[in-house]
């Protein structure tokens, strides 16, 4: 049982900051998320816990001790990688028993440990096959199986499902969740893709240019980000500048009334954000939050349909049922529910930083 | 609950932070010290002598440093008498046409085993690279008698020919994988955009081998350039070479000759290089041709 | 109904071994062919010197020349000691210039240099710096190691060869060393950082590690490295010992005699060289293919 805690952690390569003080506490057993766009910094980090990379500034701490002093090879913290990189000069049996024959293991316990390791990748019987004579789902197991069979610390994962296609990636999904859970094992993954994050994960640390933007379950992303920046990377396509006095917004469109979701601090400068399953369309003014809009286009997606509206000089999506019919240039109401909309602050000069 | 971490002002790495600064591990690496001090010495070194030799006039034993400079050593080799003109240009010649005839049989046969799956192709494979292995010298004395018949010993074309020997494999060798690496897909995209067979090689093949075209070429004039005792056996001793009028000095003649007409022979090999450091250097596809043969 | 096949054309079928032609004629006839011309020599046909009579005398003329088995031995010590060394180092050398550090690139483009340099030239260097009144022995006079010239080890025409091994050596290194560079390069840092993690020292990633994944390489090259040398006439001849010599050395002396009628002899010597050779490519390519399989 190990927690991990970073703690103003930062990698400086010259003068750029590839990670710039980052704190993260990860609790025993638990799984997170690294999420972010390439060259976020997020693989630096998890170099840096590896101790492959050595942190610039800040600590690195396994139940509370510093490991930035304990080399690599003896902080049982492993990593896997994108690529499966098995050793391509041994055998599947080899590989998995890699970690156990260099800590000095007698010949018949590892034997032992890694039959039961294949088995619970569901390769048993695979041991004296080559790398090359596997698919790449199979290398990707044995690759896990490898990291696993030594019980390590950690586990850290490099964009493990990257290279799969889709349906072995649920799959696999599965296969790393439930193994992760069972041993009871801390595992902090990263990743680009936001679905693969919320799915896998029991918390999400998103980072931005090398500084963590927002820790926190899966669902708040969707629900409660932070900045509009953090919304635009969960997908969201609905962005309404404004300006924020007390309880109101006012925007091009018309004012807003305000209710508690609210993540910007103070008046000023703010942006409007919804999800487009939350609005309504209507083709009558009237009500709180009722807003003129206009039709750019209407897709019809089967389960519903997908308006874009022109509102003030931002385009918004709405889901509306199925059955409406729209065309370009109608003039419609888009409700805002006060208890649906929320309220960020306006990040777009640190946007325009990445 | 959303966490909302604050990261204040970004502390520069030139800055002064307030976080514990981790000094970088630094340890002197006395393998690296020593890998690269004997690389240095073992190139530097005999390069220098072969300098200070060239231009000594007198060098008494114990200095280090030549007593008496002079250029006598040089005016000998660029005099008639020594042959050196003589042999550079029969050297040149034979290299040339060496190298033309490895690139006119050779790139055929690279492009195939490069490009393309066949029956028979292993075969072809070890047919082709055995004289890398086996010697050429060997073929070069049986063929000796045959030359002689066909009146092509002490001929720049008979001379040539023996130094196809070694010559072709290295060519195809590099050749292969250069076009190993190199996608049809391009050519086949340039065909169906309407360029003819010409215009494809001209502007699609061409400039994506042109680079590994000029190291084989290079490497297959250095083979010929280098060849000594083909040279002397198919040569018959009329047909002289630049390393025929070296050998000589290195036995027991003029030292500083020895190291004038050393500094000539080395000369194209110095040119190579720099030309294809670049090509040599990290991450070649040339020199990983050698680990797959 | 059956279908009719459409013909492949002619050109289409003939492409592949038309192209292979002109290189598989410049091997087969020169290469081969001299090989043949050779055998035929030595099995005694030589019509040139009158000779047409095939008989293995010359092979046993060759055999039991007092003088073939100290060559042979002269020879592969030569071979086996240049290739075992120049891996050794080659591979150390490797190892360090793969890293990034400053004046690294300085190092590889000067480790690079001696791989194009004519083995004669090598040779004409080795003279300068290891003879006995050398610019090694001057250096070291004036720092009063050394008071004369014999003073300094005798490693030119020595009983050892060492001149010999230096010139190959010089050469080989960057060889060897280049070629196993780049399958590092191809290889990358990862599988390192992966063992690692997995919990493998220094000394435990090199063994379990590297050297397995350099292995094929290193190998190819030790072939080509040995039988160059084995093979290699000039070096010896220059440096090393006139008696005993190398085959190549014995089997052109004989071959360079006068009378045609020693030809065959020299021949003879020049065929259980090649034969050598071919056995240890043969060999090779059997190791590989057991190191693939299992």
């Amino acid at each position: 049982m190990t927690d991990v805690s970073l703690v103003h952690l930062g990698r400086a390569f010259g003068n750029k900051w590839a990670v710039r003080d980052l704190n993260l506490e990860i609790a025993s057993g638990e799984m997170v998320a690294l999420l972010g766009p390439s060259g976020c910094g997020k693989t630096t980090t998890l170099r840096m816990i590896t101790g492959l990379a050595r942190p610039t500034t800040g600590d690195v701490l396994f139940n509370g001790s510093s490991v930035v002093d304990v080399a690599t090879e003896r902080r049982e913290a492993v990593l896997i990688f994108q690529q499966h990189l098995l050793f391509p000069t041994m055998t599947v049996a080899q590989n998995v028993g890699f970690g156990l024959k260099m800590a000095g293991m007698g010949k018949g316990e590892i034997n032992r440990r890694v039959e039961e390791m294949l088995e619970r990748v569901e390769l048993s019987g695979f041991g004296t096959r080559k790398a090359h004579q596997l698919s790449g789902g199979q290398q990707q197991r044995v690759a896990l199986a490898r990291g696993l069979v030594t019980h390590p610390k950690v586990l850290l994962l490099d964009e493990p499902l990257a290279n799969l296609d889709a349906n072995l990636r649920i799959t696999m999904r599965h296969l790393i969740r439930s193994i992760q859970r069972d041993l009871g094992i801390t595992a902090i993954f990263v990743t680009h893709d936001q679905e693969e994050a919320v799915m896998l994960a029991d918390r999400i640390a998103l980072m931005f240019d090398g500084t963590l933007q927002q820790v926190g379950r899966p669902d708040e992303f969707y629900r409660h980000p932070r900045t509009a920046g953090i919304a635009s990377f969960f997908r969201s396509q609905n962005f309404l500048p404004g300006t924020r006095h007390g309880d109101v917004v006012s925007t091009g469109a018309g004012d807003l009334a305000v209710g508690h979701n609210v993540a910007a601090t103070g008046d000023g400068p703010v942006v409007v954000t919804a999800r487009p399953e939350t609005l309504e369309l209507s083709n009558r003014p009237g009500g709180e939050n009722n807003l003129p809009a206009t039709v750019t286009s209407a897709i019809y997606m089967g389960t519903h349909t997908q308006v874009f509206v022109q509102l003030a000089d931002t385009t918004w999506t709405v889901h509306a049922p199925p059955s409406v019919t729209l065309n370009t240039g109608d003039q419609v109401f888009v409700e805002l529910p006060k208890e649906h909309i929320w309220i960020l602050e306006d990040d777009s000069a640190a946007q325009d930083g990445r | 609950m959303t966490s909302t971490p604050t990261p204040g002002p970004a502390p520069g790495p030139d800055q002064a932070v307030s976080e514990r600064l981790l000094p970088e591990r630094r340890q002197i690496n006395w393998l690296r010290w020593a890998t690269v001090t004997i690389i240095v010495v073992s190139v530097v070194l005999p390069g220098v002598s072969l300098l200070l030799r060239s231009f000594a006039f007198r060098w008494h034993y114990p200095d280090v440093v030549p007593g008496e400079w002079g250029l006598d050593a040089w005016t000998y080799t660029i005099d008639d008498t020594s042959r050196v003109f003589e042999s550079l240009g029969n050297s040149l010649r034979i290299a040339l046409l060496t190298t033309t005839l490895a690139l006119l049989v050779g790139m055929p046969a690279a492009r195939a085993l490069g490009q393309h799956q066949f029956r028979g192709k292993r075969i072809v494979e070890w047919i082709l690279m055995m004289p890398i292995i086996v010697p050429a010298l060997v073929a070069a004395m049986g063929i000796h008698i045959v030359f002689i018949r066909l009146g092509l010993t002490a001929t720049v074309l008979g001379v040539s020919l023996v130094h196809l020997i070694p010559a072709t494999p290295y060519f195809v060798l590099v050749m292969s994988s250069v076009f190993a690496n190199y996608s049809p897909a391009l050519e086949e995209t340039a065909r169906t955009l309407g360029a003819n067979k010409i215009r494809v090689f001209r502007y699609v093949t061409l400039p994506a081998i042109s680079s590994g075209l000029l190291v084989a070429c290079l490497f297959t004039f250095l083979i010929s350039w280098s060849q000594y005792v083909t040279t002397v056996l198919i040569g018959s001793g009329i047909l002289i070479t630049l390393p025929m009028v070296l050998f000589p000095f290195l036995g027991q003649g003029n030292a500083a000759v020895a190291a004038s007409i050393t500094l000539i022979f080395v000369a194209p090999a110095v040119m190579v290089l720099i030309l294809t450091s670049r090509s040599l250097g990290r991450g070649s596809t040339v020199m990983g041709g050698f680990g797959k043969v | 109904m059956t279908l009719e096949r459409r013909q492949t054309p002619l050109r289409e079928r003939l492409k592949i071994p038309l192209m292979l032609t002109p290189a598989m004629a410049v091997i087969l006839l020169l290469f081969l062919g001299g090989l043949v011309a050779g055998l035929m020599q030595s099995l005694g046909y030589f019509p040139a010197a009158g000779l047409t009579e095939f008989t293995f005398r010359h092979y046993v003329d060759a055999v039991t020349d007092r003088n073939f088995l100290v060559s042979l031995w002269t020879t592969f010590r030569i071979a086996f000691s240049v290739t075992l060394l120049s891996t050794v180092f080659a591979v150390g050398a490797a190892l360090v210039l793969r890293q990034r550090f400053p004046g690294s690139r300085l190092a590889t483009f000067l480790f690079q240099i001696p791989l194009p340099v004519p083995h004669l030239v090598a040779a004409s260097a080795v003279i300068l710096l290891f003879a006995q009144s050398g610019l090694l022995s001057r250096i070291g006079a004036a720092l009063g190691l050394i008071n004369a010239p014999g003073d300094f080890p005798a490693i030119l025409y020595d009983n050892a060869s060492i001149g010999v091994m230096l010139s190959f050596m010089w050469k080989e290194i960057p060889f060897v060393g280049l070629v196993v560079l780049a399958i590092l390069q191809s290889v990358g840092p990862q599988y390192e950082e992966l063992a690692q993690t997995l919990g493998a020292t220094k000394r435990q990633r090199l063994v379990h590690v590297l050297l397995p994944l350099i292995m094929p390489g290193v190998v190819s090259t030790w072939i080509i490295v040995f039988a160059f040398t084995f093979a290699n006439f000039e070096i010896p001849l220059l440096l090393g010992q006139s008696f005993p010599t190398t085959l190549p050395v014995q089997a052109f002396r004989e071959f360079q005699r006068p009378e045609l009628t020693s030809r065959p002899k020299g021949m003879a010597i020049a065929i259980v060289l090649a034969v050598i050779t071919v056995l240890l490519l043969i060999a090779y390519r059997r190791l590989a293919r057991y190191s693939r399989s299992t």
